[in-house]
């Protein structure tokens, strides 16, 4: 599986705790420049494999290798090229956001500073200030900063934009844009979809610890459904909707429809176009729903193959 | 110089002033009180006599030369109690605490292996420590002659370096116990009662038969026997506590390297 040039390779990667699993079999391959999004609800095994990636912890069995090198035995060579955000954020609180990150460009070797307060002023972050004083979003720039000030090849990211109010967001996908440019790679963690649909090129889903399915992006949202309510000035005009590609289901009270659409909304859109719409109002697709559109009503994952997930065309599909 | 080792200085800086501080102003006050004592010291004794053979040995019981009474008030005392509490709570931060606060995965984010990491922690722990044994030499040293509290500097400095030594065994302790276990509380508590029951069994082994097995397991036993402020520096004492604290580095060195970290 992969190519010898990935950036992130996981050899059959299995992680328990005692008797509690943390992630099983996960066999998956990052290739370099791509943005790839690992995307499975809370205490799905995210974080056990990012941190078996930085050697915080030991694989049970099977392998994880970064840059070709073993993430248990080659960790400093490793580090060195890594920058990372972890999901929860602790930080040196007495220390001002400047001498924190001063110490950090030390650890790293003594890499030169500059950039670090480029991106503190892009972030509107306020170094002067000690760390128990910032906000929250606040703290995480101060994280966002420490994970990107060395410009590493590889960038880990633990849900990067959890506490990050919008604004600061958008800064975050236009430096993660500029990464990208630069030809970084970069492994993230969601639990919400439209994260990963903004800045992902391939998405590992995974549930329970096991990887469900590897895919493009391009492949999840076509398969993912959502569902769009419109708002007419008159009474809606249900049947028009109704045999439109994509369109799963109408539903109709009054002046209101409500659409579930697998794929492109383009031709809802089109359609509503014609008539005259009052309000129109979208749900973002939530994680069960892509479960559902990968792996039907009864929520079985695919057939257990030997390679453990990664296979980009599962079936278990309707 | 690595930034870790700096930033681990620079952060006990605060602490490591107050320590000094209170250090020097108790060091002071023993020895201000130094010729009230000596004056009354036959009434002393005579009343320590009376006391049973456990709690003289653990005062010592002679308050008539300056080198008892400094091995009674200031180094069978307050000195290890101050001493201990200072190593055994950085030796039980240094990596558990910072496991527990979170703030060890950045650290180990970086390049910097987790040995090195633990190398510099152990270095920045010897040096404060080492600075609060100096001040403690220094004051007594200084202002114990005012006070007709003078014992040969040899002797002053052998009895330091032993309390030194004797504070890195058990910060030594605690820092192995908090890497094998990721749990601050559990190093302090441990440590710190293991130091309670090491110093009642040092006490009372002399006059107490059954403990006798017991008392060369007990750090304090290889601390102020024979008396360093009498016969200075007994190398046996030293190595013996010198061990203790290398043993304690190296078991949390090969703890630290093989486990899982807490997330």
């Amino acid at each position: 599986m992969g190519t010898a040039g990935d950036v992130i390779v996981g050899d059959r990667l299995t992680k328990f705790y005692g008797h509690d699993r943390g992630v099983e079999d996960l066999t998956f391959s990052v290739a370099p420049g791509e943005v790839f999004g690992f995307l499975g609800p809370n205490g799905a095994g995210k974080t056990t494999t990012i941190r078996t990636m930085l050697d915080f912890i030991r694989p049970t069995s099977g392998t994880i290798r970064l840059f070709g090198l073993d993430a248990h035995h080659r960790g400093p060579e490793i580090h060195a090229r890594v920058g990372y955000l972890p999901g929860e954020l602790a930080l040196y609180e007495r220390l001002t956001g400047e001498r924190y990150l001063r110490d950090f460009a030390s650890f790293r070797g003594g890499i030169e500073f500059g950039h670090a307060g480029n991106l503190a002023e892009r972030l509107g972050l306020d170094l002067s200030k000690r760390i128990k004083d910032l906000s929250h979003g606040n703290k995480q720039k101060v994280g966002l900063v420490q994970a990107f000030m060395h410009r590493p090849d590889l960038l880990i990211m633990d849900e990067p934009t959890q506490g990050l109010d919008p604004l600061v967001q958008q800064t975050f996908y236009a430096m993660l844009d500029e990464e990208r440019a630069r030809g970084t790679t970069v492994f993230l963690s969601s639990h919400v979809m439209p994260e990963v649909e903004r800045v992902c090129d391939r998405v590992g889903i995974i549930r329970e610890g096991r990887l469900a399915t590897v895919s493009d992006i391009g492949d999840l949202k076509a398969r993912v459904r959502r569902r769009i309510e419109l708002h007419f000035d008159g009474p809606a005009p249900a049947r028009a909707f109704e045999n439109l590609p994509g369109v799963l289901d109408v539903r109709g009270h009054g002046d209101e429809l409500s659409i579930a659409i697998e794929g492109s909304v383009d031709p809802v859109i089109k359609e509503a176009a014609r008539h005259t719409v009052v309000n129109v109002e979208t749900h973002e697709p939530s994680l069960e729903d892509l479960f559902l559109a990968y792996f039907g009503p009864n929520g079985e994952a695919p057939a257990d193959d030997t390679s453990g997930g990664g296979n980009p065309d599962p079936g278990g599909a309707p | 110089m690595s930034g870790l080792f700096a930033k681990t200085v620079r952060d006990q800086r605060r602490a490591l002033i107050g320590w000094g501080l209170g250090l020097a102003a108790i060091a002071l006050m023993y020895a201000a009180f130094y010729p009230s004592i000596k004056d009354s010291a036959s009434d002393f004794d005579k009343y320590l006599q009376n006391l049973p053979d456990a709690i003289r040995n653990v005062i010592g019981g002679d308050f008539t030369t300056p080198a008892g009474y400094l091995r009674s008030e200031t180094f069978s005392s307050m000195g290890p109690v101050l001493f201990l509490v200072f190593a055994i709570g950085a030796g039980a931060r240094a990596i558990a605490g910072e496991e527990e606060d979170g703030t060890l995965d950045l650290l180990l984010s970086t390049p910097i292996r987790r040995r090195q990491l633990l190398v510099d922690k152990i270095g920045a722990m010897v040096l404060t420590a080492t600075a609060l044994a100096t001040v403690l030499f220094l004051t007594l040293w200084l202002v114990g002659p005012p006070f007709d509290l003078t014992v040969p500097a040899v002797d002053l400095g052998a009895a330091c370096l032993l309390l030194l030594l004797l504070g890195l065994a058990f910060g030594a302790i605690a820092l192995a116990i908090g890497c094998a276990t990721g749990h601050r509380g559990l190093a302090l508590g441990i440590t710190g009662g293991f130091a309670v029951f090491a110093f009642i069994v040092n006490a009372l082994a002399p006059s107490v038969d059954a403990l006798a097995w017991l008392r060369p397991l007990s750090p304090f036993r290889w601390y102020l026997d024979p008396d360093p402020l009498v016969s200075g520096i007994t190398p046996a004492n030293v190595l013996v506590l010198l061990g203790i604290a290398v043993a304690g580095y190296l078991v949390a060195w090969y703890a630290f390297e093989r486990r899982d970290l807490a997330a």
